[in-house]
């Protein structure tokens, strides 16, 4: 019905028209149509963002008994458009004798990274940009720029708690890349491909062929492992206000911060669709019967319910300690992602 | 701030590290000077003081009855027990009782108080070890505790309420229910809170045997209430020199066993429960009478010095006032459960990181309104 | 095996405290939209003071007998007394409550014997002018006109002219209650 396939089919059609009417050639097609894609995620990912800290606050207040924001239009929708204006008009102040470079670069490579790992997500129906056929292996490569970008950022606030926080940050995100490299691994056995359109494929018409049911214990270590890579409670530590190393960015201020901000919700929901795509069979829906509803409607409900786990999770427990933190990661994640593979590999090869 | 503590210079490997007065997790305005090895604390300093409003001074140009306000001052989340042990002081001064009526009544707003403040301890305890939304839970209980003084006596944290000889104002007709109705209603809230962080994972490896402290070291150091009790001390003031009618409630008092920051906050999660028990009884068995014992406007006490003490949420807090005879008194000493609770930070920190400092001190619950006065 | 229990157990309680937040999320929000929705204060709120009047008169219950002034531990309150000619009745001429000073103790409620001062459950009186918190006479009045009040304490009959009469009696401070001997190194008259 409103599938996306339709409108691109039709872009497509009008572009290829306009451009052989003005006498250009094919690769002046596909670049148009690449651009035309690149900044439509990019829109759809800018208003995500948007909506996602609107969300977490909302979802936060509900779960504390109370409302959250509800001056700023209906329900509040319009706080996240004005925190960002008040963002956008702070000064934005650099640390004497900090690393000017890497301080600018720093929350640009943390935002940037958000936005190319959705070049292989498949949105809906005949809507993924491109059909990487290393796709998984792809999204685990871009989302380790996160360390990159901590690592700068710690190191050019010229501050010894910022440099320490960053530090252990990294350390956090590189112990935790283990485990939920592991854990997808266990999906990509079965599935066969590394590709992220086929892993839709795979994961047949029904509910009960998706792999969240056979990898349950997959899912949980990559969606514990994945909550440690956003530096999110309960492994929040590196950016407790309650500790005095208070964490990668604290010399931060105004649009920069807000940067390394949306790129971490970004980064949430970025979770999601890989979750979602891998274990709870991408854009489909639950029975074929219930396709009239879109299909990128179903891939959204997927990731923000996923968004919706990990924020309830927030919410709910206290904060790890950081030698208990990476202790967790090698001890426990590690061994129960091998145990996963292996039981995996032996079903995939009797069944 | 020199490079030494103690007079001892710092060598290579050690820095000092202030946690300043203004800081989210110290509770109050306190402000810890530590000296570290990396990562490790060796020492830790407590400057305070920020707070210090000369309440005792000032109670020497007040009269014993005016003097009441500045009670409720010198701990704002538990004011109830300040005003009740300064009643007492002066009327074991004066060698006035209070009539029956009125010691229930006593019991049973301290008693709620002694949840309120529990509640605050589990919120801000829960919101310093990262897990927000028990914070919010205890203050949504805390507001149906504070209804219920508004109701009474006017104030929701400043009560003002007790005075020499008896309570201020009589119950109104509907506080009977509206408590019951809280009790009922708390008691299913406390297991919300235990299911959220008692047998938590993530908990139990932050407070299990963080932070020990030895019944030997507490006592020296003048450490009381649940701090002490959480070490398995059995040492409560409302069993051992029952004041106010105590002796005449069921109630059990909880001890702990290790003395780790996790049986601390069981201790005092399961004071909570006992406070809902003593505050049923005191309702169920509320006599008629009067509410104060006619004291006359003048009040002039006989001259002589006193000393009383009471178990206050924190621990153990009492006065010393010595009178002479004339409406003010000469010299009131106050003895806060927070000023001894502190003392034992020193002790207990060495070697711990950071993170468990902060759990630490959450543990002993430690108000600096107390500590200054 | 130790470790495998560790493991299960510690999974049951991490979903044992999901599902308890979880319990509070459908049920509706405890606060209120403070302007919009403001809480109904109980009758014995413990606000501003205001000076109360008699309903049919119109006129203060005040006689400026100064035991409120008296009564208040931080000096608050600042009184002079005039006395009508004509009805021989005492008034307050002035009558004056710092509100940067007053702890909304109630102690000068209790201690007025003519149902005339009062606090009110008023709370709403920010400012940025500092000195428009001292309420004189005519706010304190007006601000007490729509205040029921019970009139629980019948007025004592005052001793006739036991003592001389002064025109105006002036309480600034805490005074001592008994003349000024060389009692105590407390001090008297000590302004807060």
């Amino acid at each position: 019905m409103l599938e996306l396939s339709g409108l691109f089919q039709w872009i497509h059609a009008v572009a290829s028209g306009l451009f052989s009417s003005l006498g250009l050639s094919e690769i002046f097609l596909d670049i148009f149509l690449m651009t035309l894609a690149g900044a439509a995620i990019i829109v759809f990912l800018a208003l995500m963002a948007l909506f996602l800290i609107w969300w977490e606050r909302k979802v936060a207040a509900h779960f504390q008994d109370r409302l959250g924001p509800m001056m700023t239009g209906w329900h509040g929708w319009l706080q996240t458009i004005a925190d960002a204006i008040k963002l956008l008009q702070k000064e934005d102040i650099v640390v004497a004798n900090a690393d000017r470079p890497v301080h600018f670069w720093a929350p640009v490579v943390a935002f940037a990274s958000c936005f190319m790992v959705y070049a292989v997500i498949p949105f809906g129906k005949g809507a993924l940009a491109a059909d990487l056929n290393i796709g998984i292996l792809y999204i685990l490569a871009i989302t380790t720029f996160t360390v990159i970008s901590i690592v700068m950022a710690g190191w050019a606030s010229n501050n010894k708690y910022a440099l320490l926080g960053g530090m252990r940050s990294a350390s956090q995100v590189i112990s935790y890349e283990v485990p939920l490299t592991l854990s997808l691994m266990g999906a990509v056995l079965m599935a066969g491909t590394l590709s992220m359109g086929q892993f839709v494929e795979a994961q047949g018409p029904y509910i009960w062929k998706w792999y969240i049911w056979p990898q349950f214990l997959g899912f949980a270590i990559y969606l514990t492992a994945s909550t440690a890579e956003l530096n999110r409670t309960p492994f929040d530590l590196p950016e407790a206000e309650q500790e005095l190393v208070a964490g990668f960015n604290i010399e931060y201020s105004g649009m920069k911060f807000a940067m390394f901000f949306l790129a971490e919700f970004l980064n949430m929901f970025t979770v999601g669709a890989v979750a979602t795509t891998i274990f709870l069979g991408g854009w489909q829906p639950p029975f074929p019967a219930l396709s009239f509803i879109p299909s990128w409607l179903w891939f959204l409900g997927k990731s923000l319910f996923i968004v919706f786990l990990i924020m309830w999770f927030k919410w709910t427990y206290p904060r790890v300690r950081v030698d208990h933190l990476l202790g967790f990661a090698w001890k426990v994640l590690l061994p129960l992602s091998f145990v996963n593979l292996i039981l995996t590999a032996i079903a995939v090869q009797i069944f | 701030m020199s490079e030494m503590i103690d007079n001892v210079p710092l060598t290579e490997e050690e820095f000092l590290l202030n946690m300043g007065p203004q800081h989210p997790s110290t509770h109050g305005v306190l402000r810890l000077v530590l000296k570290m090895r990396g990562e490790f604390i060796e020492d830790v300093i407590p400057h305070i003081g920020y707070l210090h409003r000369s309440i005792e001074k000032i109670a020497e140009n007040r009269t014993y009855a005016q003097f009441m306000p500045y009670t409720d001052r010198i701990d704002y989340c538990a004011s109830m027990p300040c005003n009740l042990a300064w009643a007492l002081t002066v009327e074991k001064l004066a060698g006035i009782e209070a009539p029956p009526r009125a010691q229930y009544l006593r019991v049973i707003m301290t008693e709620l108080n002694r949840i309120a403040s529990h509640l605050i301890y589990l919120g801000v305890m829960s919101l310093d070890l990262g897990a927000f939304t028990p914070f919010l839970y205890a203050f949504r209980e805390r507001e149906m505790i504070l209804d219920l003084f508004e109701m009474t006596c006017g104030q929701r944290l400043t009560y003002n309420y007790m005075r020499i000889g008896g309570v201020a104002r009589d119950i109104p007709p509907d506080f009977a229910s509206k408590c019951r109705e809280f009790t009922r209603i708390f008691r299913k809230r406390v297991d919300d809170y235990e299911a959220i962080l008692t047998n938590n994972p993530i908990f139990l490896t932050r407070t299990k045997n963080i932070g020990v402290l030895p019944i030997k070291v507490g006592l020296e150091y003048g450490a009381s209430g649940p701090t002490i009790r959480g070490s398995g001390h059995n040492w409560d003031i409302r069993k051992a020199e029952p004041y106010s009618s105590y002796d005449k409630f069921n109630f059990s008092v909880p001890l702990g066993k290790n003395g780790d920051v996790w049986d601390r906050y069981i201790v005092r999660v399961q004071e909570m429960r006992e406070s809902c028990n003593i505050v049923d009884q005191a309702l169920d068995g509320l006599p008629e009478g009067e509410i104060k014992a006619k004291v006359p406007g003048l009040f002039k006490p006989p001259a002589g010095e006193v000393v009383m003490r009471i178990e206050a949420p924190r621990g153990e807090m009492g006065y010393y006032v010595v009178a002479d005879g004339t409406t003010k008194p000469y010299r009131v000493k106050i003895r806060t459960a927070s000023f001894g609770n502190l003392q034992v930070l020193r002790y207990l920190s060495r070697g711990y990181k950071i993170a468990d400092l902060v759990a630490i001190f959450g543990s002993l619950d430690v108000v600096l309104p107390e500590v200054d006065r | 095996m130790g470790y495998f229990k560790e493991i299960a157990s510690g999974i049951y309680n991490l979903l044992l405290g999901l599902k308890t937040t979880a319990k509070y999320l459908p049920r509706p929000a405890v606060t209120l939209q403070y302007p919009k929705e403001k809480m109904p204060m109980f009758e014995r709120s413990r606000g501003i003071v205001v000076l109360l009047s008699d309903p049919e008169t119109g006129e203060l219950n005040c006689t400026a007998c100064m035991l409120c002034a008296k009564a208040c531990p931080v000096a608050a309150i600042t009184i002079t007394q005039a006395k009508d000619p004509v009805t021989n009745k005492r008034y307050p001429k002035t009558f004056e409550v710092n509100n940067l000073i007053c702890c909304f103790c109630g102690l000068c409620e209790e201690a007025c014997n003519f149902d005339a001062i009062k606090l009110a459950g008023k709370y709403e009186f920010a400012t940025s002018d500092k000195q428009s918190l001292v309420f004189d006479l005519a706010k304190l009045q007006e601000l007490g006109r729509d205040v029921k009040y019970e009139k629980k304490r019948k007025a004592v009959a005052r001793k006739p002219a036991a003592k001389a009469e002064p025109k105006e009696k002036t309480a600034a401070a805490v005074p001592d209650p008994e003349p000024q001997a060389p009692d105590s190194a407390a001090g008297s008259g000590d302004t807060v």
